[in-house]
């Protein structure tokens, strides 16, 4: 569905992406994963529009596109969640779900079309938090990590992305977020995953993308590849069979 | 969440509505303060405090001071004066939690998605951290925790939670599971396999609840049975009573992980299965298979009937020596319905012995994907039970009790187990309880 060819990324002397070849398809979870400063991030904003790519190309649904901002990569059907949530901690659920997006009847906001909308999208992902009239600053990490992955559903994005949804979270939490993931992929989005906790990601990926060094280092199917091999490949111990040196 | 609207009647009635909310409130949240329940069904605070009033003097549910962001507020959640037990089922692909009260209600249950091949350190360590979140969940604290129930996705020594069969379950050789899980909360531990504990739940609270034989076929990553005999789970020696995963179906099959060749479940297993779609149907997991075939798929509906059918004929010969009254079908294939059961009844009355009495009921597990976990907290509750009732039976020379009261040295098989017992306080009740379960005969 959404498909990278040769994406490369510099930040003047500092080579972040170099000829990185990624694709997502409908109902698939791909894991991103290298250590730091692999690109992973880098990647990410790529695809959300945060950054564009100095060469390449981007392909969603077969058709060219170019990803120029965050807006337009909402347009396209991608919605990203980063590592810092930017949820207002002073606004309740319903409204950080629609901050910028609010459903309006007549001149006023229609508040009980988006309480419902809220309700029936964290349904949908199985949540726990009991009032969509919560405000943000009392739930938990995990529910707020829940409360942004709703948010990319209002758009009924194709791609979602999760930069490191499950660091510093409780063992409890982490459950919550992997069961949201496979909710995601149950309801037939593309969720790309980016993590550094190998365990998280063979639990819930249908296949591994290693990034080294800005560059494709090895892509695995999850269910069959060993924990070693997916380190080996992120620690540069083994190299893709494919690409060259 | 919400319940449809309620009819307006008396105020009586109405009460009564409300009253049922905010219970199923605070059973699907597990802990709510009065703030959050009022938000969560929809009641004023004032109507919300004074039923929880109500409900606490009917002894029906608990307050606990908490603090919501710095405030006092009062923390609501389900009596349980008597204490409550875990269950935790360590499946293949999924780690499952669930906290209940001693009438086996849940209160809170959580699960996690695993790796395939999971470790053992991890798996156990993120199931004692799950343990204390719930905990946490509904304002308990670990010493209101009577004992633990785990459910392991092989055969297992009922003693000590090892592992008995070689392979069958990567990375979990040597380790006795139950005293690793017990050692990290210091509370009794009790294991046993997950079709066994899936058996006992069919049995106390499912569809063999009118039965005194069945059998429970459990048909997922790998398929293994449960049998109760007599009322009675039956384990045998070293629990691999009923592991029909293993019994050999194709002598010229590939071998199998527990060193054989053409076990059942190198026919019917999740790899196996997945693997005969791999060239049609591409990577799937066996959710997708599942999924696929409850809409329909034609490949998919193919396998996993084609396995409904070799598992029939396992179970045919299970069967005609066991004489169970009805088989109860569990376990993630099972969730595909007819799909699967019509080619596995098919199969088993075709190849079982034919009986002048009616044949045996092949049926669906009641309690779906929930027995392995309700079988686990179940165990556990017995165990405490029969900590209790030994206490007040202690001396009186009850046949079922007998010998443990001397000490270690009872049966041959108890004697071994003991020495390892992973239970903290009653290694011999632990025992007694684990002979009146294993069939006398063995």
């Amino acid at each position: 569905m959404l498909s990278l060819r040769g994406i490369d990324k510099s930040f003047g002397p500092v080579v972040a992406l170099e000829g990185v070849d990624l694709d997502v398809h409908a109902h698939e979870v791909v894991a991103l994963v290298g250590d730091n400063a692999a690109g992973k991030s880098t990647l990410a904003k790529v695809v959300a529009g945060v950054l564009s790519p100095d060469a390449g190309l981007i392909e969603m649904a077969g058709r060219p596109v170019t990803i120029g901002s965050a807006a337009q990569a909402r347009a396209l059907g991608i919605a990203t969640v980063f590592q810092e949530l930017a949820l207002c901690d002073n606004l309740d659920v319903v409204q950080n779900l629609f901050l910028g997006q609010e459903l309006r009847r007549g001149r006023g906001l229609d508040e009980e079309a988006m309480e419902d909308r809220a309700r029936e999208i964290l349904r949908d992902l199985t949540s726990r938090i009991p009032s969509v009239r919560t405000p943000l600053a009392v739930l938990s990490a995990g529910q707020r990590q829940t409360v942004a992955i709703a948010r990319t559903l209002l758009g009924s994005p194709r791609v979602v992305v999760l930069d490191e949804p499950t660091a510093s979270l409780s063992v409890a939490q982490t459950a919550e977020v992997l069961t949201h993931i496979e909710s995601l992929r149950n309801l037939g989005h593309g969720v790309i995953l980016i993590s550094h906790n190998m365990g998280d990601v063979r639990a819930v990926a249908d296949r591994i993308e290693v990034l080294r060094h800005g560059r494709n280092n090895g892509s695995f199917p999850a269910a069959a590849v060993s924990y070693e091999e997916v380190v080996a490949a992120i620690t540069g111990a083994s190299r893709p069979r494919a690409v060259a040196g | 969440m919400r319940r449809g609207n309620t009819t307006p009647g008396t105020p009586t009635s109405l009460r009564e509505a409300n009253r049922g909310r905010i219970v199923d409130a605070v059973k699907r949240f597990g802990g709510l303060t009065q703030v959050e329940l009022a938000a969560a069904t929809g009641l004023s605070t004032a109507t919300v405090s004074t039923i929880v009033r109500e409900l606490l003097d009917a002894g029906v549910v608990e307050t606990h001071a908490t603090s919501r962001s710095g405030r006092r507020a009062v923390k609501v959640t389900m009596a349980r004066r008597l204490g409550l037990v875990a269950g935790v089922e360590v499946g293949p692909r999924a780690l499952r939690v669930a906290l209940g009260d001693l009438t086996l209600s849940v209160v809170a249950d959580q699960t996690m998605p695993l790796p395939s091949d999971h470790r053992s350190d991890t798996t156990l360590d993120r199931a004692a951290l799950l343990v204390v979140d719930l905990l946490d969940r509904v304002g308990a604290e670990l010493d209101e925790l009577l004992a633990i129930g785990l459910a392991m996705p092989g055969p297992v020594d009922s003693a000590t939670g090892e592992v008995t069969v070689r392979g069958v379950l990567r990375g979990w050789d040597d380790l006795h599971v139950g005293q690793v899980l017990s050692k990290r909360l210091a509370r009794p531990v009790h294991v046993d396999k997950d079709a066994n504990l899936a058996a006992l739940a069919e049995h106390d609270l499912g569809a063999a609840r009118e039965h005194h034989d069945s059998v429970y076929v459990r048909v997922g990553h790998t398929t293994s049975a449960g049998l109760v005999l007599g009322d009675r789970l039956h384990r045998g020696y070293a629990g691999t009573a009923g592991e029909i995963g293993h019994v050999q179906v194709d002598p010229a099959g590939p071998v199998c992980r527990c060193g054989n060749r053409g076990c059942l479940d190198t026919v019917v297993g999740a790899q196996a299965l997945l693997g005969s779609l791999r060239s049609s149907h591409g990577d799937l997991t066996l959710r997708d298979l599942i999924a696929h075939a409850g809409e329909g798929d034609p490949g998919c509906r193919r396998v996993v009937a084609d396995a409904g059918r070799a598992v029939g004929e396992v179970v045919a010969g299970l069967v005609t020596v066991l004489n169970p009254q009805v088989v109860v079908v569990g376990g993630e294939l099972a969730r595909t319905g007819d799909v699967l059961l019509d080619p596995l009844r098919t199969a088993i009355l075709t190849h079982a012995i034919p009986g002048r009495l009616a044949p045996v009921e092949v049926v669906p597990a009641a309690l779906g994907d929930r027995a392995e976990v309700l079988g686990a907290l179940a165990l556990a509750r017995q165990q405490t039970d029969v900590q209790h009732a030994h206490l007040l039976r202690h001396g009186h020379g009850d046949d079922a009790l007998s010998g443990t009261g001397s000490g270690a040295g009872s049966g041959p098989r108890s004697g071994a187990g003991l020495g390892e017992g992973d239970d903290v306080g009653h290694p011999g009740t632990q025992r007694a309880d684990g002979g009146a379960h294993e069939s006398e005969a063995s």
